[in-house]
């Protein structure tokens, strides 16, 4: 387990201000955050890199917040890894070992091993220049893990990769964290790498811990409008709630939008992309409750789906199969409806941290 | 690929551009050559030999060396602590020292000489350490390698710091969570990293020092077989009319400070040095 309690940390006009956070033993554990929100400043005061103003960092029950960064047995993997250039893969793995003070004899058993769980031994007699981003990104890891360290600190570790290696990678980072049963904090800016990984996540926004959660709490259920745009909700409606008994009417701009649940005043309403259902509107139907008249707008083909926006009085951007979108294209002519469920709309009680206003970003 | 080559037009025509650099590089190469070809027409073989006979040249070649080597070393010690707190530490003033420290390179040569002259003839800390103390720097064989090293070690302190400032902080940050202290990280991964910047920055304080003259004449005077250096026998010599004499020993400095110069391109090719 790794925490901080009160972790203050004052860099001229940014701070990160007061973070607490726990993460579990063997928790693979993600800070999201968009750049310059403190990400990288959190995890090197965790490691101890960082001198903090306030707070304490705990590993276990230990308080090592007075430790050098070499007692405090956390592997860390910064950005672009940082392999060591003047020394060979087999010496940058080995380097921490070295160190310590162990003997070639063990080094060699070591650094075997852990290329071997890695699938890198072709690498060790390279030098880190000839090494391409996936190579550099196993080895950095293997330097890390190669310690046995009680928590990994992973900063940005797949974003300087192509699409195809940031999967792979990820993949294998996960097995590898599962296999040893490895504590980790893992940094990013990246949903899609923080959902192929993450037991738990933390939105960090402006120094501050603004959500923490499960991956579904997070992307259904997110605390402001600003994490909702954050984790691409997609459609974010602000309006006026009535409440009549346990269902509300929220009045956005061109729309009434029915939810369960009591609400009042000011509200900000959240309603995934892919959680909007479009069909052909029947001859002489009537719209029924949370179905509004729309059109069909720019679309993109994002291969496992096609993203939609969708033209009428309640603009919105879905997310549709290529079947569905196919299958409605080809009926072009007729009216549409989008359809919203009850049960897939989330209400954030007045914007807490933004001005209002109507997003319908990805 | 041959006729790939012919009709390649990026290899046969050059752009006027690209005339304009070699016409400029041609001009100076050629004004560098032809100047130390007419110095060798004008020596003759007397001069060379004297070169190796005569004791006042041999030990104004010797003074020349040891004491250039020994500012080097001194400079070194300086340089990297120095360099090194100037790139990794920010503190109020650093700017300031910054420039402090280039003020010996824009130093009219004379200006230097004189200063540290005034320095330990004038007040009263400079007399301390040469009366009470018993530091002689004044025309003393010290004296030059204080001065040398006045004068020079500006260029390795400038050099250690640019060094610095272009290896990444997270090299040493990765070292100490990988286990070292602080001075294992600037000993295992930093220095090894600045070592080729170090090194050149070292052959041009070297060279500076070496070549020294004005500061020279001034501080530490030019008395044969004491504080002669090859600098000032070429002044000496060529003052009583020996210009032979004299260019044979420029000519001799010109090669020790060719051989210099091969070994910066030496460093710059080779790899980082592993320490």
């Amino acid at each position: 387990m790794i925490g901080a309690e009160g972790l203050t940390c004052r860099l001229g006009e940014f701070a990160l201000r007061a973070v607490d956070l726990t993460v579990d033993a063997a928790e693979h554990f993600v800070i999201l955050g968009p750049p310059g929100s403190g990400k990288t400043v959190l995890l090197e005061c965790l490691c101890g890199l960082r001198r903090i103003d306030a707070g304490r960092v705990l590993i276990g029950e230990e308080d090592v917040t007075a430790l050098e960064p070499r007692r405090r047995a956390m592997g860390y993997v910064p950005q672009d890894y940082a392999i060591l250039p003047h020394l060979s893969v087999e010496e940058n793995i080995g380097f921490g070992l070295r160190v310590r003070g162990a003997d070639r004899a063990e080094r060699t058993r070591k650094v075997a091993a852990m290329t071997d769980m890695l699938k890198i031994g072709r690498l060790l007699g390279r030098r880190p220049q000839g090494l391409s981003g996936g190579e550099k990104q196993r080895v950095a890891l293997a330097r890390a893990l190669i310690l046995s360290p009680r928590v990994l600190l992973l900063d940005e570790p797949v974003s300087a990769l192509d699409e195809a290696t940031r999967q792979e990678i990820c993949s294998e980072i996960s097995r590898i964290q599962k296999r040893l049963g490895l504590t980790t904090l893992h940094v990013s800016h990246n949903l899609e790498e923080a959902l192929s990984v993450a037991d738990r996540a933390g939105i960090l926004m402006n120094g501050e811990f603004k959500q923490i959660g499960t991956l579904d709490d997070l992307l259904r259920r997110p605390r402001t409008a600003d994490l909702a745009r954050f984790m691409r909700c997609g459609n974010i409606f602000d309006g006026q709630a009535e409440s009549d008994g346990s269902r509300s009417a929220i009045n956005v701009d061109s729309g009434r939008i029915i939810v369960n649940g009591t609400y009042r005043g000011a509200v900000s309403v959240v309603v995934r992309p892919e959680n909007i259902v479009v069909e052909e509107r029947r001859a002489e139907q009537s719209l029924g409750e949370n179905h509004f008249p729309v059109g069909l707008g720019r679309a993109s083909d994002l291969c496992n789906y096609v993203r939609v926006d969708l033209d009428g009085p309640l603009a919105m951007v879905a997310h549709l199969s290529p079947a569905a979108y196919g299958a409605l294209v080809r009926r072009a002519r007729r009216e549409l409806i989008a359809r919203l469920d009850c049960e897939q709309i989330h209400v954030i009680e007045e914007s807490r941290d933004s001005p209002p206003h109507r997003s319908r970003a990805d | 690929m041959k006729e790939h080559r012919k009709t390649s037009p990026a290899r046969t025509r050059l752009s006027p551009f690209a005339w304009i650099g070699i016409l400029a590089t041609a001009l100076f190469v050629g004004f560098i050559v032809i100047l130390i070809t007419a110095d060798l027409f004008y020596i003759d073989r007397a001069a060379l030999l004297a070169l190796f006979t005569k004791p006042f040249i041999l030990h104004a070649l010797w003074m020349s060396l040891w004491t250039s080597v020994v500012t080097v070393l001194i400079a070194l010690l300086f340089a990297v602590p120095i360099g090194y707190t100037l790139s990794r530490y920010h503190f109020r003033g650093r700017a300031l020292i910054d420039t402090v420290i280039d003020l010996p390179i824009v130093f009219p040569p004379l200006v230097a000489g004189l200063t540290l002259l005034v320095f330990f003839s004038q007040t009263l800390l400079g007399r301390w350490i040469e009366q009470d103390l018993g530091i002689e720097f004044v025309f003393q064989p010290k004296g030059i390698v204080l001065c040398q090293f006045f004068v020079s070690a500006s260029f390795a302190i400038r050099s250690a710091k640019t060094v610095f400032d272009e290896i990444d902080k997270r090299y040493e940050k990765v070292a100490l969570t990988l286990g070292c202290t602080e001075w294992q990280s600037f000993r295992r991964v930093t220095l090894p990293l600045a070592s080729r910047g170090i090194i050149a920055g070292c052959i041009l304080t070297w060279a500076r020092a070496f070549g020294l003259f004005g500061p020279l004449m001034i501080f530490v005077g030019s008395f044969r077989g004491r504080t002669e250096v090859l600098s000032t026998t070429i002044f000496l010599e060529q003052s009583i009319g020996n210009i032979e004499l004299a260019l044979a020993v420029a000519l001799l400095m010109i090669a020790i400070a060719l051989v210099a110069l091969t070994a910066i391109r030496a460093v710059g090719r080779r790899g980082m040095v592993k320490l």
